[in-house]
């Protein structure tokens, strides 16, 4: 609309407790649960429900007036109960939201006092995580989960457990289904099927195939097992570098396991970068699958080269994510005129710059980040892109300047499949190419097909010309 | 009959609010109270009923006071349509960060306003409240105020802190907000007769089938609330005679209150199926007391009726005896469903509301018949339990419902607030058959619980195998059960999938 100082108009982050949600969502048995009033999670559930078109069950501590003046305590204990009652989940986030934060509810207590009242043992783990919503985004929440399920697993260091010679996998930011199946297939095929722990895994969780059951907590996700191992892995990779990855942190402060952040692995040169240090790290040669792969993908940038040059986009979504896909547009020689991230990170302004400087130095560029739709409508409208990418939310100006929109990252609430999106990889770059390509065809098929007849200064042989037949 | 708590497994707590309907018994349905912590309602929380009943006003500016979550999951959440202005389809929030919530919202609150002022000049701006601010305690009836005096016009607080109370609260919370409203202009009078249509939300374009009914019947509809209703007609909706409430969980307060500050009457109608749509014109005629406008009523209800019942019969002749599982946020719309299922020859096996009060459940008692489950504020997992055990081969809900049905293999069909398809008035209702016969008639539902074995086995007519216990924690799609989902071989060449 224009400047403004204290309005946020059509928001591009979320809150905090979503982003643990799709954190906890990632490990086997688990739920969660919401400390606060009973729309949050009800909002929550609908709007993953709606990306992930999956059953989404989050509890909620339903926290009323008389929780909030006298403390939520006994709801919060009501809450864990019934879930255990009810699920029966081995693990258990409770997230809190603003409510719960601001009357000041100590969580931890409370659990203690659960623990000890209900005779609730140690093999029920219990995790709390701070998120209010007037903190940062969804993309911060789902860092500090992942954080607090790796400490609270790893919490048990009585006695140092056996060296596992594995590799810890740690992502920064969400991922579809489809792309941490991907993930985990260049991860089987190069480290080795039990020789990494990929944390969180959410490609059976929001992804359950059809079955005719209904599962309560649908079977999938890290096990636990495997999170309370990470601290006797012999390296950790962290997925995402504009982000601080807090889980890769604490291992490498508390367990002294080396650790490397990397991109995600979105187009061929992040890719080639995330499969090199995973040859490097296990030692493994890159398989002849991959090497294929990866000349299929020349062979279809060279194919879409022509079509796609120069064509001026939009990226916009989560940090890491944009990063990726900028990376991506950059390579096969598209211009990214605008690059936006939802919410601040204290890297992506320059790790943008670093790969524009990288591929296409004089390109000119704008980055914004932690901005609204709004600022990023009014960006979209100066640049004039022509085309963008991002999620469902991106609709409305697309519409308002006639340009296509490829749907791309987290919510996509008005088309199918975005659970199973595949952006990662060699595959995943190859299928976003053909997608981004196929666009452009068919809007240069309806645009030529509007210019396909004669220039308006042709003059056909008619009665006025001077060898006219009949003349 | 066993009693409905030996059927289903639940916590002991929620077994009042789960009844089987029975001939010679009749309890009462707990209902009306804070949802159980840890029992996964499928409630949301009082911001949210102040929102959905109010965020059709089109030309209002509706600015969240709070942490940015409340405003990203609510944005342009309806799919209430507008005839003019789409400013309702924009989210506005004042995004309280840590240091406003130490120090107090108030004074960006106001910066929002007079910004948002100048750069829209709305109509009028209702600020809604969250959570936090009914923690920190920001005087939002004193900014309002304040504020309206200060930029020209009404801004109007929505006292909407999610944990006071439920999701009727937050419905209050809109009707007080729209009370502000109504008698601050005067109505121009085109009609002798004239009415407002009341909790109709205009989702896909409902009040657009409706509104043309009683305006061929001579009937100047002033305001429909909320849906496609501007600032300017809700100002002048006492001009009219007779409030027609569909929505009567969100609106009945309001009617009440019209009722009694300008003793404007209110009928309960609903727009929804054959039956109940000839009686909301019919009884608005005898409102009116005049004959020539029930002539046009009774021509409107024979002529639409005629037209579209070729095809609603032959919709009919294939949902014919399959049976209906209905969850609703409110009341009103759960007992229209009752009445639009039998007029496709469908039978209801569970009815529930998130927000349905004891009178209302009195009235669903009466409506369905005995084996009908009924059930207040339920939870997936008792929903999963009962389309179970009822038999359900469809089920009528909003999103959080749909994977749900569907993941048992249970045909659905959308009736919240995010449906495109126009479900009011006769072609609202033939969409709604079109609706039901293209999801339970879809050949997908035989391939749910297939094996590839299946396919290879030519074992014709055998059901297939699965196991005949259910798993721990798993909710299993008895087989054979229902009329419609037997779950049969599939072979490439008996089947062709359409």
């Amino acid at each position: 609309m224009s400047e403004r100082n204290y309005t946020t108009v059509n928001p591009c982050i979320m809150c905090q407790p979503i982003g643990s949600v799709m954190a906890f969502k990632g490990i086997e048995d688990s739920m969660v649960l919401l400390h606060g009033s009973q729309g949050c999670s009800t909002y929550m559930r609908l709007h993953l429900a709606h990306h992930f078109r999956e059953p989404v069950d989050i509890g909620s501590s339903s926290l009323s007036e008389k929780g909030a003046v006298y403390g939520g305590s006994e709801n919060l204990k009501k809450g864990l109960k019934n879930i255990i009652l009810r699920y029966n989940p081995k693990v258990i986030g409770v997230s809190t939201t603003c409510l719960a934060e601001t009357i000041g509810d100590d969580i931890s207590r409370i659990i203690s006092e659960f623990r000890e009242e209900e005779g609730v043992g140690d093999e029920r783990i219990i995790i709390p995580v701070p998120t209010p919503s007037y903190e940062d985004s969804h993309n911060s929440g789902y860092i500090k989960a992942v954080e607090a399920i790796v400490k609270t697993f790893t919490l048990d260091d009585s006695k140092k457990a056996i060296f596992n010679n594995k590799l810890n996998v740690v992502l920064s930011e969400n991922i579809s289904p489809e792309d941490t199946r991907e993930l985990k297939h260049l991860f089987d095929s190069i480290v080795g099927q039990n020789s990494y722990i990929l944390l969180p895994d959410i490609s059976e969780t929001f992804d359950a195939p059809m079955t005719g059951d209904l599962h309560k907590i649908p079977p999938g996700g890290t096990t636990h097992a495997d999170i309370a191992d990470m601290k006797n892995s012999a390296a950790t990779i962290g997925l995402g570098i504009t982000n601080d990855n807090k889980a890769v942190n604490y291992l490498k402060q508390t367990f002294d396991i080396p650790s490397q952040n990397l991109p995600l692995p979105i187009g061929l040169e992040y890719t080639d970068r995330v499969l090199a240090a995973l040859s490097n790290i296990s030692g493994a040669e890159i398989p002849d699958e991959f090497q294929k792969e990866r000349g299929r993908l020349i062979d279809a940038m060279v194919d879409s080269h022509k079509y796609v040059y120069g064509t001026k986009v939009a990226i916009y979504g989560d940090p890491n994510n944009v990063l990726g896909m900028l990376s991506l547009v950059l390579e096969n020689g598209m211009h990214p005129i605008l690059v936006v991230a939802s919410s601040k990170s204290p890297r992506f302004a320059e790790q943008a710059m670093e790969r524009v400087k990288q591929v296409k130095p004089d390109c000119d560029v704008t980055i914004l980040e932690d901005v609204d739709f709004d600022t990023f409508n009014d960006a979209v409208k100066k640049a004039k892109p022509q085309m963008l990418i991002g999620n469902s939310n991106g609709k409305y100006i697309a519409k308002e300047m006639n340009i296509p929109l490829i749907r791309f990252g987290f919510p996509i609430h008005d088309r199918v499949g975005a659970q199973r999106l595949l952006t990662l990889g060699y595959k995943g770059a190859m299928r976003m190419l053909d997608r981004i390509t196929n666009t452009i065809l068919e809007v240069e098929d309806t645009e030529l097909a509007a210019k396909w007849s004669e220039p308006e200064s042709y003059v056909p042989l008619g009665e006025s010309s001077f060898h006219s037949a009949e003349a | 009959m066993p009693d409905i708590t030996s059927v289903i497994n639940t916590l002991d707590e929620r077994r009042p609010y789960i009844e089987l309907k029975q001939a010679n018994k009749s309890g009462e349905l707990a209902c009306d109270n804070t949802s159980i912590a840890g029992s996964m309602s499928q409630r949301a929380c009082v911001y949210s009923g102040a929102r959905v009943a109010l965020n059709p006003v089109t030309d209002a500016i509706h600015l969240v006071h709070g942490p940015i979550g409340c405003a990203s999951y609510t944005w342009d959440i309806r799919g209430s349509l507008s005839s003019d202005k789409e400013t309702f389809r924009t989210s506005f929030s004042t995004d309280m960060k840590e240091l406003d919530v130490v120090f107090g919202g108030e004074k960006k609150l106001s910066k929002s306003i007079d910004e948002l002022v100048e750069l829209y000049n709305p109509p009028v701006i209702f600020v809604y409240s969250t959570c936090i601010v009914g923690i920190i305690g920001d005087d939002l009836e004193a900014i309002c105020k304040e504020a309206t005096e200060r930029v020209g016009i009404p801004v109007l607080p929505v006292q909407s802190e999610g944990f006071k109370g439920t999701k009727s609260d937050g419905y209050k919370a809109a009707c007080h907000a729209l009370m502000q409203l109504i008698g601050t202009k005067e109505p121009e009078i085109i009609s002798e007769y004239r009415i407002n249509i009341l909790g109709d939300y205009n989702v896909a374009g409902d009040v657009w089938l409706v509104k043309p009914l009683f305006e061929k019947m001579g009937i100047q509809v002033i305001t429909s609330m909320t849906g496609d209703a501007t600032a300017d007609s809700i100002s002048k909706a006492h001009g009219a005679q007779l409030n027609l409430v569909q929505c009567s969980g969100s609106m009945t307060y309001l009617a009440k209150w019209m009722k009694k500050e300008f003793g404007i009457p209110f009928t309960k109608v609903s727009y929804f199926g054959i039956e109940d749509l000839a009686i909301a014109l019919r009884s608005t005629a005898e409102f009116f007391g005049s004959e020539e406008m029930m002539n046009i009523a009774e021509e409107i209800i024979e002529q639409e009726t005629n037209r579209i019942m070729p095809e609603i019969q032959e919709i009919r002749s294939r949902l014919e005896g399959k049976t209906a599982a209905i969850y609703m946020g409110g009341a009103a719309k759960a007992l229209t469903l009752i009445k639009g299922f039998r007029e496709l020859g469908m039978e209801v096996v569970i009815i529930g509301t998130q927000t349905g009060k004891r009178d209302d459940y009195k009235q669903i008692s009466y409506q369905v018949k005995d084996g009908t489950v009924i059930v207040d504020d339920a939870n997936p997992l008792e929903l999963a339990d009962l389309l179970v055990n009822q038999k359900a081969d469809l089920m009528v809900a909003g999103v959080k419902e749909r994977f749900l049905a569907y993941k048992l293999g249970v045909s659905f069909c959308d009736f919240n607030h995010d449906r495109t398809i126009e479900f009011e008035g006769y072609d609202g209702f033939l969409n709604f058959a079109r609706e039901l016969d293209t999801s339970v008639n879809s050949p997908v539902w035989r391939y749910v619980g297939s094996k590839i074995e299946d396919s290879y086995s030519g074992s014709s007519g055998a059901e297939q195998t699965t196991d005949s216990t259910a798993k721990a924690g798993t909710i299993k799609k008895i087989e054979g059960e229902s009329n419609m989902q037997e779950i049969s071989p599939i072979t490439f060449q008996q089947e062709p999938v359409a």
